[in-house]
């Protein structure tokens, strides 16, 4: 299957729809955003090869569907804790020696856990794909987990743990909230994991947690930039081929909707400089219909210094001391999150209220055309930014794979951001930014 | 180590034996998964021209054709920083920078937000010792509004009292802000010790000096060196050099070009003596040791065998530095090396972090590690292996647009040759050891000044161990010296 996203063609319709000036004599050289071939190996690998040929670089990322969200209760850390342990060997290749063999040829790597989604990437000189291949294949068919290891891990991971903690203020009061706004046993701890868990993590929960997951059958390895085709795919066969596919994997049961209610509480920070809200709404699953509206509502919202909030409680209000937040978004659920630090406690309520004045001024009038339009500007300077270089391309890929969404509808999706309507707006806005989807938490000071 | 890899191949042993039982005998077979794989031929490296014009109003244009990004990156370089301000007022060349994002006679510092954001854009200022950098970049079919918006920025900027009282608080607070910053304390303070005497010494001021700054200081700076026949502009992205060209002309050819004072500037010689400088910086939890020394400017022949020199002592995590202080030693939590250009000469330093009790002992063994690389040639390995990164990691760096854009604008700024931008790894490939050897000898066997930063009460037993050291506050003011732990 060979798909290509003519994604600057079709952004240049609607462009000059609304009446923007273009370059001119541009467009003849423009070249698409992103075009890419997949496949499936027999063992459920899936396979996405992008060519890129401006620069004599390849990006490969393994990406597992091996978050936090899979983690038993009692059991959480492990997802963070295993992607820790994949760099500390496997049957070929030494203890940080994956690293090792992709610095000394002048390439970068590096991984990332999140809830839902585990990646390994790194971006190589376009002749070294074979090492990264090799790299790769061997931490997946063969990692090394064995005591020693894990109890390095452990110790290296209950570090940062404490690291964190002593060093970022409104660590506490974020997974505090977390616990609010998600109250569903898969979302509500942090990815991290908590202490207690990890200390009791056995080296069977460790070793059952890799043979579950961290297999063909539950990964997509992406391959962006200059290569030969036909090559690359006789190198995955010959690296990834004959690793033996894994069993099913355990069902996943989504999220029940949380229920309808308002949440206030507040919450002591032994280290916080000055007291702070986090404010959050339940939002609508990712890639469903509201959805859209409501991502370029938060660009109006809260993005860049001249949107509404930022205009409102930075500038002309002087309320608050920083401003961040925006649209988290995870497998199956997704929430509107806006942090505010303030100077002291009474400050407090006038900053909230003044936030849930912007809000409701969303829910009840339309967007004029200017706004909407810098908004899907912003947008789309966001959006188009994740294909700047091949690493981010392969990584984009990656995610969609596991998405609702699926690769193969991956091309019209910039599309369904950039035709959102004022009214689309206004009605996800008073669907969802609703007093009754509301999670407020007080940060005070000690 | 060893013992571990013992274990594996051990464990390897096993796994084969067994895999022969069990699986099926392709997978016994897979001999090829023992080692890494051999390169295949080095791919080629095929780089955007960079070229130029010059208009008129003698504003230089440049433009580079990329036509991978969706987003053009327009560069305004004015060739004037820091080390042009009045010596009585340093920060001036930042502080005007920073007013000109303050608003234009017709439009509001707020409205420039709201222009930039509009058109999917970014813009930032970068004030270093030789040059004021605008970047801007933004949703490629926006040019036309980008120019507009730049052009009456710089030509016409309002410099209301208002904003500079708003500028002046920013400032203030930036500065502690990154005060609280260890390793830019370090290296400020390096820099400051190094260029001390010479114009460069003014970029590295402190808070105090923003306060005695004037709406009319502010104008007399912008008047002098705002100007066409001191600036370049730089496009990259999907436009050619007529089109560029074009547009600047249609947008800036009212900028009118004046004399210009540019003094010539000497390079600052390299510091000779052994120098050890303390800065106090209360509750630092570990210290920050940054020694360095001044080398040659970017465009000198010995640019490229001192690169691979560096990458051989500390670029990358299998360098020496990183291999002794933190591997072997476990004296760092990291070590590097790294080179950094002005206009008239370069700086190189090395930087680690490490333990309050250990900082004597790091400090002697990155002496060491100075000195065995100026008296003893490097193995062919490391050469080799110092050479495969700096190649494989050269198109990595100017990857993304603004990465791309900032190389551009050195090249275009620096007027560098060919052998920086299209011939890079015919330059890099043709070091040998001997020519590291040299540069070496040239540049590392002055001793370096070595600054030391951390938290006084924590490290005053360490730091004892040094025969004679300066203390200085996180300000960058000198306070006393230390012979032998003693205040003299």
């Amino acid at each position: 299957m060979k798909i290509k996203i003519l994604g600057a063609w079709s952004l240049f319709l609607l462009i000059a729809v609304s009446g923007s000036v273009f370059l001119e004599g541009v467009q003849e050289t423009k070249s698409p955003i992103l075009s890419f071939s997949r496949y499936k190996l027999k063992n459920g690998l899936e396979v996405v090869l992008s060519e890129n040929y401006s620069l004599p670089i390849v990006s490969v990322v393994v990406a597992f569907g091996a978050g936090s969200i899979y983690e038993e209760p009692g059991k959480t850390g492990l997802a963070y804790f295993l992607e820790n342990m994949m760099f500390q060997g496997s049957a070929n290749i030494g203890p940080m020696q994956h690293i090792g063999h992709i610095n000394r040829i002048g390439g970068v790597a590096n991984a990332n856990t999140t809830e839902d989604i585990t990646y390994f990437y790194q971006t190589v000189p376009s002749n070294q794909l074979a090492l990264a291949l090799w790299l790769e294949s061997d931490r997946m068919r063969s990692l090394e987990i064995n005591v020693a290891k894990v109890e390095e891990a452990k110790a290296s991971l209950l570090d940062e743990i404490a690291q964190r903690r002593s060093t970022e203020p409104y660590l506490e009061s974020s997974w505090a909230f977390d616990r609010l706004i998600y109250p569903d046993v898969a979302h509500s701890h942090p990815i991290l994991g908590k202490e207690e868990d990890i200390r009791r993590l056995s080296l069977e929960d460790i070793n059952n947690f890799y043979q579950t997951y961290y297999v063909p059958n539950n990964a997509v390895l992406c391959i962006v930039g200059s290569f030969n085709l036909a090559r690359a795919r006789d190198l995955v066969e010959k690296y990834f081929g004959s690793i033996p596919p894994g069993k099913e994997l355990p069902p996943y049961e989504p999220p029940k909707p949380a229920e309808k209610k308002e949440i206030v509480q507040s919450f002591r920070e032994l280290l916080a400089p000055s007291p702070a809200i986090h404010l959050g709404y339940r939002m609508a699953a990712p890639y469903s219909a509201d959805f859209y509206p409501l991502t370029i509502l938060d660009y109006i919202l809260l993005k860049g210094k001249s949107s509404r909030l930022y205009s409102r409680i930075m500038r002309r209000d002087n309320l608050s001391l920083s401003l961040s937040g925006g649209i988290e978004k995870r497998k199956d659920v997704a929430a509107l999150k806006i942090f505010a630090m303030v100077n002291n406690e009474t400050m407090i309520d006038i900053c909230q209220k003044a936030i849930f004045s912007e809000v409701q001024k969303l829910r009840t009038s339309f967007v004029l055309d200017a706004e909407l339009q810098k908004a899907k500007n912003l947008f789309k300077r966001d959006y188009l930014r994740r294909f700047s270089t091949t690493m981010e391309t392969a990584l984009f890929l990656a995610e969609m794979h596991f998405s609702s969404v699926g690769l193969e509808y991956a091309t019209g999706e910039i599309d369904k951001y950039l035709k959102v309507t004022p009214s689309e707006v206004v009605g996800a806005a008073s669907r969802y930014l609703g007093p009754e989807n509301s999670v407020s938490l007080i940060v005070r000071i000690r | 180590m060893n013992l571990m890899r013992t274990n594996i191949i051990k464990i390897i042993v096993v796994c084969c034996g067994l895999v022969l039982l069990l699986a099926p005998a392709s997978l016994a077979q897979e001999r090829f998964r023992k080692s890494a794989p051999i390169p295949e031929p080095l791919g080629k490296l095929r780089l955007p021209s960079v070229e130029s014009v010059r208009l008129s109003n003698g504003l230089s244009v440049a433009a580079v054709f990329e036509n991978s990004h969706p987003f053009i990156s327009l560069e305004l370089v004015i060739q004037t920083g820091e080390s042009s301000s009045p010596p009585e007022l340093p920060g001036l060349a930042s502080f005007t920078a920073e007013m000109i994002n303050r608003g234009t006679v017709a439009i509001s510092a707020a409205d420039i937000e709201e222009r930039v954001e509009f058109i999917g854009g970014s813009l930032t200022t970068t004030v270093s010792l030789d040059q004021t950098r605008f970047s801007f970049i933004f949703l490629d079919e926006y040019l036309d509004q980008a120019l507009d918006l730049l052009s009456q920025m710089v030509l016409q900027p309002a410099f209301t009292e208002r904003e500079i009282v708003n500028v002046k608080r920013i400032q203030f607070y930036d500065f502690l802000e990154k005060r609280r910053d260890q390793d830019q304390l370090a290296r400020r303070q390096l820099l400051r010790l190094l260029f001390k005497g010479h114009p460069y010494a003014r970029g590295f001021y402190n808070e105090d000096v923003i306060k005695n700054i004037s709406r009319k200081d502010v104008l007399a700076f912008f008047q002098a060196t705002y100007r066409p026949n001191n600036a370049i502009i730089v496009l990259t992205g999907n436009l050619n050099l007529a089109t560029a060209s074009r547009k600047v002309s249609h947008y800036f050819n009212t900028w009118r070009k004046s004399e210009l004072e540019r003094p010539a500037l000497t390079a600052p010689l390299p510091n000779t003596e052994r120098r050890v400088c303390f800065v106090d910086l209360p509750q630092a939890k570990d210290v920050t040791l940054f020694l360095g020394n001044v080398i040659f400017p970017l465009d000198d022949p010995d640019y490229f065998a001192f690169s691979v020199l560096n990458q051989v002592l500390g670029g990358a995590l299998h360098s020496r530095l990183f291999m002794n202080l933190r591997e072997t030693r476990q004296l760092a939590y990291f070590a590097f090396s790294e080179i950094e250009f002005f206009r008239c000469c370069g700086v190189y330093a090395v930087k680690a972090r490490v333990r309050p009790s250990a900082c004597h002992d790091a400090v002697q063994e990155i002496l060491k590690e100075l000195d065995r690389i100026a008296r003893e040639r490097v193995s062919t390995f490391e050469l080799e292996q110092a050479k495969s990164y700096l190649i494989g990691n050269f198109p990595i760096l100017v990857e993304k647009l603004d990465d791309l854009a900032a190389c551009t604008f050195r090249i275009a700024t620096h007027s560098l040759g060919s052998a920086y931008w299209g011939r890079f790894y015919e330059s890099v490939m043709g070091v040998d050891a001997e020519r590291v050897y040299d540069v070496a000898r040239k540049y590392l066997l002055h001793p370096p000044v070595i600054v030391i930063v951390g938290d006084r009460s924590v490290v005053i037993d360490f730091i004892d161990r040094f025969e004679k050291i300066e203390v200085f506050d996180a300000k960058g003011e000198y306070r006393y010296t230390l012979t032998k732990g003693v205040v003299e």
